[in-house]
Order: structure tokens, then C-alpha cells, then sequence
């Protein structure tokens, strides 16, 4: 392990804290992304505070603050809740959420409650015992690391090894159980991963911070890939970048790790929704001004070619009564195409320019072929099942089956 | 003449790259009953969405009795698809029809004695009366649409624009349904439905606009719902899909 | 009896009564956990206040803490109406970085002062007594006051806008085509929480109002299909919390916010007990028949 610390070109301690943060992102991502596919993101949070009864119950019964005993205290009572939350969940009416909120604040009040009854016992060492699971990253050794690198380990091996039924089961559960998946077992499975990865986790970074790394990455290879086959291991990669660059930026700043990590993580998370070509915000937005152009465009081109064919070149008020398009709405049409070299004017009549004519003439034609592809589409073989984009048949199609569609024809 | 019930010009709407809607025009007349039809994703509810400013478009206009949609949304009943709720909410039929009344009573205020006349009329109306103080996830499929249809109903809106009401419900609602549909009609009320059955709406409907991304035909349903239209709009001579040929032979 | 317990048990009354109005929203919006997520976003407020102003007088730290905690719940309904993440990941995306803006905002600037962030964010119930305010010859703890104040802005909120808050609860499609925004329904109801959550804290602690958010309110979901009725048995349950939980903390000794959570907890395994028990018996009755 030392071997391995030595070769990162850091200090013994930024090297550790690194590491363990790569380790830390790539497994709080893959099993964290899980979750966030199950709308249970937050079964992390509920995790870590139910591991506060298990650490008072541990203590109670051993009288000493073994730190073994009190982590095998805090996973028990991980498992537990987190089969409370099922359980809650398949009573009915409760929904995931709630069944989160109940089990976490039930947990940590009972884990108060043992507390303040520990504190009343004379003879106990009790002192920091609240403190144990959720302080900071500071002390982090080479050996947290190594053993969250073996679960996380285990973890993926899991994951790997049951992700035909995992992706079934995230899919749909229904058919599942029907096809004799072993979904219990692999949840339970999964369940526990998650209880020790969190166990972990709050002791690296805190509590309230591993929800971050559980969530963060997820979401962010969310907006980035469709398929869970390149979902998980970028949610992996991201967790990992997340985790080292939030541990390199601390420790030049010489500020707690666990937060950088958090601020860069929700950092990644907001330009991942913001620009994610093809679901980002922006992207969207500058989608949509583009469409609205292009339809309006592309849509009086069309207004202006069918009056001019059957008649003289009309002037805007003709054209608004022939097309029955609102007039604002004519002219900024009319405002792009004249701008685009399209449309002319001769006095107050209107009229295509070559190129307008030649535009006009493309997109009646595209009309045509859609119109085409709805009554004669069914019957044209094509080698896959690719979709028909009816403003661009050929385009999206190939040329070659509009011409056999217009063959069938 | 008087403005037609609902009028979208030069419709489009796109969701992503997909074009839904592609400069659709089509006219639904004041006092009739009038059908969307169209394949799946042909964008049926999304006219209606649209239509109601309920999903942005890209371009076009939607009147209701002459006026713009968004500013005459007083005159409109809107039904949506009954999925689109979550009918384990804690809210028994009444409260859900009441619901209809919310509009008219305004924000803040309670409901007044003549609003729940109002209600109390279209629960009977729909013939859930006895059924009335039942909490809402206890209903079956046609009962939860009929549920909705008082809700509209309630409204008192001249104008109904309802969202695949038809789906999943059993015959005997449907006829049902279809009747008070056409009471309404007689009533002087303009009804639209979003309609997959083109049976129904060949015995039922007067006027249909058959959709497919762009406007297929709109009018008379005699005129519009024949063979040619229909090729146009689902495809003649499907090989392997029986819904469509099933569709088809209704029609024959 | 002495009045501090009186006193103890209708603070704690009150905010189980704000939470009660406030929860079964929460928990039909699928949002539960907001309460839990404000806990924690408040961090950085009670910072920046003690940074600005050098103290740690409760009217300036819930002002700090509100402005944090609305911030936290309009970039939750931010995230959540871009349609790319659902709620729980918007919560879960949301408070833990207000949260780390707040832990680096004590290591930076006051890690050599003393802010004892326990004391501060988390109000401690038992010593609600030990700061009385007279007002119109009543005495009662401050805390009782200022949250008496949160009842009734909540109670106006939802009486005012009652049949709103239904409507875009359960059909926010059609809510839109008359004309009534889920959007700002949304707002108002989170801001309300936010607030009301930021109150509560000072005065008793943040797991307590985390608790009285989602446990009564989950609890009457279990026993009641009437929207007035969840309401009305959310505060219900919410009073036996806070009585029961105050007896047996103070005859076990035990912290009372724990206490207190700790019967509401019972309550709703015993709903849940009660609830599957009645289904299991109609079961049996209906494949006998």
C-alpha cells in the first residue's frame, strides 16, 4: 500500500487523502448512481444517521469504544434501517421518500436518546462517542484507504457480475421477479455494499458531504450517457475526478477536504445540466430559439411559394389573410427569410429570390416526401429500425430509401 | 358565423430534434362533437397541450371561440390523460370535482352554496353519486374517467378539450360517456376528445381532424375518416401491425 | 408539574402544529426530506451573520439561517423544474453544498472564535425556559412566542390557500389550464417550510423539527385517505409527540428532543402495525367469501 502511495509525485499525507478520495469517488458513484436511478438518492443520508444508534448500542454492550465494535455496531444498524425502508415502502401509501425521512429521523432520535443514557452512566468513557463517525478527513491513514479500496472492490465485482438483473431490475422490476431474478438478493446485496460504503465515506468526509459524492456523480453521468453500460463507469470516473481534484484543491488551500469535494462535485453537477449537449438547460434554450426560427422560416417560405403559385406576388396583408398566420408572427418570418437573402420585395409585393425559390421548392418537396412516408413508409424495408425525422427524411433515413419510397409510390 | 370552438394555425411544436407538430392547421366548430385521431405519437395530446400553452410551441396560434387560447382559458374545460395523476391522493370524488369550481370562486375564497349545487349536478350527472364521498384510488378505471368528466363538467366551460378518455375504460362506460358527450353537443357545448378508436368515432363524432405530425385531413367525418385519408395518415397496407389493420377494418 | 414543563411542552406543541400544517404537503409532494435538507443548508446563514454582525442574538442568526434556507429550497425547486433531476437528487444535490459553504465559512474565519455551532444551530428545548417574554401580561419562553408567530403565518397559508395547495398537489396539468400556478403554490409552500424550519431550530433543534416534518404527517397518511383529516391528525400526533416524548424524558432522564422523536416514531410503527393488520385481515375476509 505504501509502495503505491510513494509513487504519487505528493506528500505522505495529500497522497493518502487523494487516494482515498479516488477510491471513495469511484465507489460512492457507481453504487450512489443506483440509488439516484431509484429516486432513493438520499438513502445515503438516512445510512449515516442511523449508524448513530448502532454505535450507542455497540457501546453499551462492549463498555469500551472499540473502534471495531462500534463499526460492526454501525453496519447492523445500516442494515436494519435500510430493511426498514423496504419494509415501510411495501406496506403501501408510504412512498420512497417518506419512508427515507421516517427511518432517518427515528433512527438519530433514538441514537440521541441512547446517547443522552449513555452520558447518565458514571463509569463510561463516553466522551466524543457522537463524534466518532462524523468527524473530518483529517486522520485518514493508508489503511482506510485500502480497506475502502477492497470494498469498493467488492462493490464492483457485484456490480459487474449482476448487471444483466440489476439493469432489469432498475428497468423493470415487475418483470424481474417474474423472469426468477434474484432481486432480493442482489438488493440486499447492494443494501449492504452501501451501508459500508457510506460507514466509510463519513468517516473520510462527513456525513452530510457523502451524500454529495453519492448523488453528485450520478446525476452528472446522467445528463452525459442513456445506457447504463456507460452510465456506471462514468458516473465512476466522474466520482474519481471529483474526489482527487476536490482533495488536491484543499490541501493547496489548506482547507477541510471533505467540503472542497462537495463544492466541486455540485460545480460538476451544474455545468452538467447547464450545457450537457442534448438535455443541458443552455442547450435546450438555444434549441428551442433555433426550432422557433426555423419552423417560422421554413413555415412562411412555404405561405409565400403556395400564394405566389397560385396567384400574383401578394403583398404581406394578402399573404396574412391567405395563411391565417398571426401578422407579428408573419413578419419576423418574413424579417429571417429577407435576411437570409430569400425573400425580395418590389414595392409592397412580395417575391422569392432564386435562392428562395430553390428553398421553397426543397421544402415542399420534404413535405411531400413525409406525406409520402406516412402512407407508403410502413412498406419500405430499411436495415434497421431507424426513425424517420420528418423535416429531414433523407437526412435522417438515407436518399436512397426515399427514392425506393418514392418508387412505391 | 359564429368563431369556431378551437382553432390552432400553423401549429408547431417539437420535443428535442423531434418535430411533434408541423405547421398543423385544423378548425373543431362551435356545438359539435369533434375527434383527434391519429397513430401513436402522431402528437394528439400534444395539440391539445399546446393549443392550451400548457407545453411551448415554436410557432403558430391557437383561438378559442375567436379569442387566443391563453386568454380565454375561462371558456376551456381541459381534461387531461388520466395517468398524469396520482390517484392515491388523500381526496375523495366530490373534492376532486369540486376542483372544476376552483377557477370561477377565485383565489382565496371558499367555494359558495352555488358552486356546490354545480358540483353536486355533474357528480350525478356522471352517475357517480352514490360514489361521491369515496376516496379516489378505490375507483375503477372508468369510474376515475368519469370522475373527470364531472370535473369538467363543473367548469361550465363552453368549450371541452379532453385527453384520451377513452382509454382503458370498459364498453359500457364508453357508451356511457359518449352519450353525455353528445348531450352536452345538443346543449350547445363544443366537445374535442383525443380518441384511438376510430369505431366510436365514425358512429359518435361529426367532425374529425386526423393527425399525423401534420394536419392529414380536418372535416366532416364522413369525408374524413375513409380509407384514403386514413392510408395517409396510418399507413396503407401495413404487413405485421393488427392494431392498424384492425383500425383499418373498422372503417371498411 | 412545575411551568417550566408546561412551558417546555407547548413550545414543543407549537412546532409540532407548524410542522403538522406544513408536512403532509411535504410528503404528497415527494418531497419529505426538505426539512432534513434546510437543517443543514442554514449553516453558512449562521456564519455569514456572525462574520457581519459579531453575534449570536437569535433574531439576527434565524434572519442569516432564513435567507440560506430559502435559497436552499428555490434552487431545489430550480433543479427540479429543469425536468433533469428529480427531487430527491435536487435535495440531495442542493443542501450538502450550501452545507460545505458553511464548514469551510468556520475553518477560514472563526475556527479562533468561539462559535459553538451546537449551540447555535441546534436550539436545545430544555433550556426554552430560561428566557421568558411578557407580552400582554402573558408570560411564556420566547421561543413560544416566536413560534406561536410561525403557527399562524402557516395556518393562514393554508387556510388562505387551502383548496390551491390541493388542487396543485394532485393535478398540477390542470391546475395550469385554470390558471393556477403549481409553480408559485411550490414556492409559497417551501418558503413557508424554510421559514418555519429556521424558527423551530433555534428554539428546539434541528432533528426535533426534521422529525415533526415527516413522522406525524407520514403517520396520518397511514390512517386517513381525507386531506383535512391527514392535516389534522399530523398535529395530533405531533402533540402526543411532544407530551409523551416530554413524560418519558423526564422519567428515563433522556434528552427530550430525542424523546419526543422517539414517541413519534412509536406512533407511526403503531399506524403502520394497525394499518397492515386491517389489510391482511380484509385480505383473508375476501378469499374466504
Amino acid at each position: 500500500m505504501d509502495g503505491l502511495i510513494e509513487l504519487v509525485p505528493l506528500p505522505y499525507t495529500d497522497a493518502v487523502v487523494a487516494l482515498g478520495a479516488l477510491v471513495l469517488g469511484v465507489v460512492s458513484g457507481v453504487l450512489g448512481t443506483l440509488a439516484v436511478l431509484r429516486e432513493r438518492s438520499l438513502v445515503g443520508d438516512a445510512l449515516s444517521h442511523a449508524a448513530l444508534p448502532g454505535v450507542c448500542l455497540a457501546f453499551l454492550f462492549t463498555g469500551a469504544k472499540d473502534p471495531a465494535a462500534l463499526l460492526a455496531g454501525a453496519a447492523c444498524a445500516g442494515l436494519v434501517a435500510a430493511a426498514c425502508m423496504v419494509g415501510i415502502e411495501r406496506g403501501g401509501r408510504i412512498r420512497a421518500d417518506a419512508a427515507i425521512g421516517v427511518v432517518l429521523s427515528s433512527a438519530f432520535s433514538v441514537g440521541i436518546v441512547l446517547l443522552t443514557a449513555i452520558q447518565n452512566r458514571p463509569d463510561a468513557d463516553q466522551a466524543g462517542l457522537d463524534r466518532y463517525l462524523f468527524g473530518q478527513a483529517a486522520g485518514l491513514s493508508a489503511d482506510d484507504v485500502l480497506v475502502t479500496g477492497l470494498i469498493g472492490l467488492a462493490g464492483l465485482t457485484l456490480v459487474a457480475v449482476g448487471f444483466r438483473a440489476l439493469k432489469t431490475t432498475l428497468f423493470d422490476p415487475a418483470f424481474a421477479a417474474a423472469a426468477g431474478l434474484r432481486v432480493r438478493a442482489l438488493e440486499l446485496g447492494m443494501t449492504a455494499l452501501l451501508v459500508i460504503a457510506v460507514l466509510v465515506g463519513i468517516r473520510m468526509v462527513g456525513a452530510i458531504l457523502m451524500v454529495a459524492m453519492l448523488v453528485a456523480p450520478g446525476v452528472a453521468a446522467r445528463q452525459l450517457a442513456d445506457r447504463l453500460v456507460t452510465l456506471l463507469p462514468l458516473a465512476g470516473a466522474i466520482g474519481a475526478a471529483v474526489g482527487v481534484t476536490g482533495a488536491l484543491l484543499s490541501s493547496s488551500a489548506h482547507v477541510p477536504t471533505g467540503p472542497v469535494i462537495a463544492l466541486v462535485a455540485f460545480a460538476v453537477v451544474a455545468a452538467a445540466l447547464a450545457f450537457s449537449p442534448g438535455r443541458g438547460v443552455v442547450w435546450r434554450a438555444m434549441r428551442l430559439t433555433h426550432d422557433r426560427r426555423r419552423a417560422l422560416a421554413d413555415g412562411v417560405l412555404v405561405d409565400l411559394e403556395t400564394a405566389l403559385h397560385a396567384g400574383p406576388p401578394p403583398t404581406v396583408a394578402e399573404l396574412r389573410a391567405l395563411t391565417a398566420r398571426p401578422s407579428r408572427e408573419l413578419r419576423r418570418g418574413l424579417r429571417l427569410l429577407r435576411g437570409a437573402g430569400l425573400v425580395d420585395r418590389a414595392g409592397d409585393r412580395l417575391l422569392l429570390t432564386e435562392a428562395g425559390a430553390e428553398a421553397a421548392g426543397a421544402q415542399l418537396a420534404r413535405r411531400d416526401d413525409w406525406s409520402l412516408w406516412l402512407e407508403h413508409g410502413a412498406r419500405l424495408e430499411l436495415p434497421d429500425a431507424r426513425e424517420p425525422d420528418p423535416r429531414d427524411l433523407a437526412g435522417s433515413i438515407g436518399a436512397d430509401a426515399v427514392a425506393r419510397l418514392r418508387a412505391l409510390a | 358565423m359564429s368563431s369556431p370552438a378551437l382553432e390552432v394555425r400553423r401549429l408547431s411544436v417539437s420535443y428535442g430534434r423531434r418535430p411533434v407538430l408541423w405547421d398543423v392547421d385544423a378548425t373543431f366548430p362551435a356545438g359539435g362533437l369533434s375527434a383527434i385521431v391519429g397513430p401513436n405519437g402522431a402528437g394528439k395530446s400534444t395539440l391539445l397541450k399546446a393549443a392550451l400553452g400548457l407545453v411551448p410551441s415554436d410557432s403558430g396560434q391557437a383561438l378559442v371561440l375567436g379569442r387566443p387560447a391563453r386568454s380565454a382559458l375561462d371558456s376551456v374545460a381541459y381534461v387531461p390523460q388520466r395517468e398524469a395523476v396520482d390517484w392515491d391522493f388523500p381526496a375523495t370524488v366530490r373534492e376532486v370535482v369540486e376542483m372544476g369550481r376552483y377557477r370561477s370562486a377565485g383565489w382565496l375564497r371558499r367555494l359558495r352554496r352555488s358552486d356546490r349545487a354545480i358540483v353536486d349536478e355533474a357528480i350525478e350527472r356522471v352517475g357517480m353519486a352514490p360514489f361521491a364521498k369515496r376516496q379516489i384510488g378505490r375507483l375503477s378505471g372508468g369510474q376515475r374517467q368519469r370522475v373527470f368528466l364531472a370535473r369538467a363538467l363543473a367548469q361550465e366551460a363552453p368549450v371541452l378539450l379532453m385527453d384520451e378518455p377513452f382509454a382503458g375504460v370498459d364498453a359500457r362506460t364508453e357508451a356511457a360517456l359518449v352519450g353525455l358527450l353528445a348531450d352536452l353537443r345538443d346543449g350547445g357545448r363544443s366537445v374535442v376528445v383525443v380518441h384511438h378508436d376510430l369505431g366510436t368515432v365514425r358512429r359518435a363524432f361529426e367532425w374529425a381532424l386526423v393527425l399525423n405530425v401534420r394536419t392529414v385531413a380536418c372535416g366532416p367525418v364522413e369525408e374524413v375518416i375513409v380509407p384514403a385519408t386514413l392510408a395517409k395518415a396510418y399507413g396503407a397496407g401495413t404487413g405485421d401491425d393488427s392494431d392498424e389493420e384492425e383500425e383499418l377494418a373498422w372503417t371498411a | 408539574m412545575s411551568p417550566a414543563d408546561w412551558q417546555i411542552m407547548v413550545t414543543a406543541g407549537l412546532v409540532a402544529t407548524a410542522c403538522g400544517l406544513l408536512g403532509p404537503f411535504l410528503v404528497l409532494r415527494r418531497v419529505a426530506l426538505l426539512g432534513d435538507a434546510v437543517s443543514h443548508a442554514v449553516l453558512p446563514g449562521i456564519v455569514a451573520t456572525f462574520l457581519l454582525f459579531e453575534t449570536r442574538a437569535p433574531l439576527p442568526v434565524i434572519g442569516g439561517a432564513a435567507v440560506f434556507a430559502v435559497l436552499c429550497v428555490l434552487l431545489i425547486d430550480a433543479l427540479r423544474s429543469t425536468g433533469l433531476v428529480k427531487a430527491d437528487a435536487a435535495i440531495g444535490l442542493v443542501f450538502p453544498a450550501l452545507f460545505s459553504l458553511g464548514v469551510l465559512g468556520v475553518h477560514q474565519w472563526t475556527a479562533n472564535l468561539h462559535l459553538d455551532l451546537d449551540a447555535t444551530i441546534y436550539g436545545e428545548i430544555a433550556f426554552v425556559p430560561l428566557d421568558p417574554w411578557i407580552v400582554a401580561g402573558i408570560e411564556l419562553p420566547r421561543a413560544a412566542w416566536t413560534m406561536l408567530a410561525v403557527v399562524a403565518l402557516d395556518l393562514a397559508l393554508v387556510v388562505a390557500l387551502w383548496k390551491e395547495l390541493k388542487l396543485t398537489s394532485f393535478d398540477p396539468e390542470f391546475a395550469r389550464s385554470v390558471l393556477i400556478s403549481p409553480r408559485v403554490l411550490s414556492r409559497l409552500l417551501l418558503v413557508a417550510v424554510a421559514i418555519t424550519a429556521v424558527t423551530a431550530f433555534e428554539s428546539v433543534g434541528a432533528i426535533l423539527v426534521v422529525t415533526l416534518l415527516i413522522v406525524p404527517a407520514a403517520t396520518a397518511r397511514l390512517l386517513t385517505d381525507r386531506l383535512w383529516l391527514t392535516v389534522a391528525l399530523a398535529v395530533a400526533v405531533g402533540w402526543v409527540a411532544a407530551i409523551g416524548g416530554y413524560a418519558t424524558a423526564v422519567r428515563f432522564d433522556a434528552s427530550i428532543a430525542g424523546a419526543m422523536g422517539v414517541v413519534a416514531a412509536v406512533c407511526f410503527t403503531l399506524a403502520f402495525a394497525g394499518r397492515s393488520l386491517v389489510l391482511a385481515r380484509k385480505r383473508t375476509l375476501q378469499s374466504a367469501s
